[in-house]
């Protein structure tokens, strides 16, 4: 690793220009992200009377490297999700528990990505709650004060001691430390609640479980437990609904990716969840991401891939995609029914979309083989998943690059 | 009889602990919310109960999935040592 040195003739007032830097990091990509070779680039300082060219050699005090702040609202729990699994994976390196922690924190923490489980902003615990007579999908059981503060001091390249929320005992637990990350995904029920929170996301995505699949999936989850029952399950998510419906489901509007699950249409009467149709809605005009597209972009397909290349097994797949307005924002969607039953069916799919932002053909089905254990990892949930986690990557890089351009410019005036 | 040291005692009291096991935790709330929603279904108390209910089951959903993600040793191994022997890895 180079221990860089930036060196500027007069020291600008701003002190870190004139830091000994921190050892510059390979890339998570295993290539530096900014060249450390000395002919990198030259500075012309104006204002220098003599004109002299300095060398700029790579700068990177972790202080102006600001972590990207994901946002994922999901009903199913925090962290330990599928969606999670492969995002971190994307990314590279597995994510695990805060080692010597608690054992029963929430956050995952990997090389370049650590997730929270906003549980931990209960201002309620469990008996609060009951007390209180509020659900924990009320805001009212949430400090958002709290959340906004820590995941801008996050944002800002600070530490924080953040809260644990138990969710064996039910109780809040001592905080623990956090460090800011290059990628920081705040996940769970309110991440795009608060507006001020809502501002500090540089993406943020909606996982909208439709009612048919939420019951079939809750049957498989939850039916072997002693104690439930199909009406148990039924009663809990009809219970819960009120809430859902007024506080969570209202966060669609502003995540720039909605993954809609909804049940098969390719299976008339299929009640057992177990083949998906899976919406990617896609808005328009948010900076550094673009929609995939099938074929031609804006316009609107049906694509069946199955035919005389590619044999599928019954039901098969569709596609559609096209454009649409959800909410009052102009959207692209991309549809999937059906099930993946063969690599070839994957990569055939692969090559025939378009923005898919893989830097290699065949990313995304070598990242789905790579977690084939994953549920979803046959429907269009897994590959939707890992679509949005290359989406990701694309707004670190550009963020990134944004980062890289700025010093120079900050340095010239 | 001599005693080199006093012999000490510790008295552990028991106490009337809520069953620790998160499986009965569950069953008893599951209980618990059907008698409050008799009286009504739509009431607050109802939510909130089949909301823990909800919680609870939840969890015991993921630790099930981290029990069983449990893995090979390996692979485990090999994550803190790659350039280990055991761990080379080749593309022919």
């Amino acid at each position: 690793m180079a221990n860089i040195k930036l060196t500027f003739p007069s020291s600008p007032s701003s002190s870190t220009s004139m830091q000994t830097l921190l050892p510059l990091r390979a890339g998570f990509y295993g290539a530096p992200l900014l060249s450390s070779s000395p002919s990198s680039g030259h500075l012309l300082v104006p204002g220098h009377s003599s004109g002299k060219r300095y060398k700029l050699f790579v700068c990177t005090a972790s202080s102006t490297e600001q972590p990207v702040i994901i946002g994922l609202a999901a009903d199913s729990g925090c962290g330990k999700s599928t969606f999670m699994r492969r995002l971190t994976s994307v990314f590279g390196g597995a994510a695990t528990p805060p080692k010597g922690g608690n054992p029963d924190s929430n956050t995952l923490i990997s090389d370049t990505t650590t997730v929270i489980c906003l549980d931990d902003y209960h201002s309620l615990d469990r008996n609060g709650r009951k007390r209180e007579n509020v659900t924990a999908l009320d805001p009212r059981a949430n400090n958002f004060d709290l959340m906004c503060e820590q995941v801008k001091a996050i944002k800002e390249g600070r530490p924080i001691e953040k809260p644990i929320y138990n969710h064996v005992t039910g109780l809040l637990d001592p905080p623990e430390t956090i460090l800011p990350p290059k990628i920081f995904v705040i996940e769970g029920l309110h991440p795009m609640f608060d507006a001020r929170v809502r501002e500090l996301l540089d993406f943020s995505i909606y996982l909208d479980i439709s009612d048919e699949v939420k019951f079939a999936w809750k049957i498989q989850r939850d039916m072997a437990e002693r104690g439930h029952s199909l009406e148990s399950i039924k009663a809990s998510i009809a219970a819960r609904k009120p809430d859902f419906d007024a506080y969570i489901d209202p966060q669609k509007q502003h995540a720039d990716v909605v993954i809609q699950v909804l049940p098969t249409r390719l299976i008339p009467d299929d009640n057992e969840g177990k083949i998906l149709r899976v919406r990617m809605i896609m808005k328009e005009g948010i900076p550094n991401f673009k929609p995939v597209y099938l074929f031609d972009e804006g316009s609107t397909i049906s694509w069946i891939p199955c035919g005389r290349k590619l044999t599928c097994s019954y039901p098969g797949i569709q596609f559609s995609y096209g454009p649409d307005v959800y909410y009052d924002n102009e959207v692209s969607v991309l549809e999937m029914d059906g099930q993946f039953d063969k690599l070839d069916e994957l990569i055939y799919v692969e090559s025939h979309l378009s923005n898919l932002s893989t830097k290699f053909y065949g990313e995304i089905t070598q990242q789905m083989l790579k977690h084939a254990d994953f549920p979803g990892s046959n429907n269009g949930t897994g590959f939707f998943q890992t679509v949005v986690g290359l989406k990701i990557r694309d707004v670190y890089e550009a963020l990134r690059a944004e980062e890289a351009a700025t010093p120079l410019k900050s340095a010239k005036a | 009889m001599s005693r080199t040291s006093p012999i000490l005692r510790l008295r552990v009291v028991a106490m009337a602990n809520p069953p620790t096991d998160i499986n009965e935790v569950l069953s008893q709330r599951i209980k618990e919310a059907e008698d409050v929603c008799v009286a009504d279904s739509a009431s607050k108390e109802c939510a909130v109960a089949w909301d823990e209910v909800e919680e609870l089951s939840a969890e015991i959903a993921h630790k099930r999935v981290k029990e069983g993600a449990k893995k090979d040793p390996l692979e485990e191994f090999c994550k803190d040592a790659p350039e280990a022997d055991e761990c080379r890895v080749y593309e022919d």
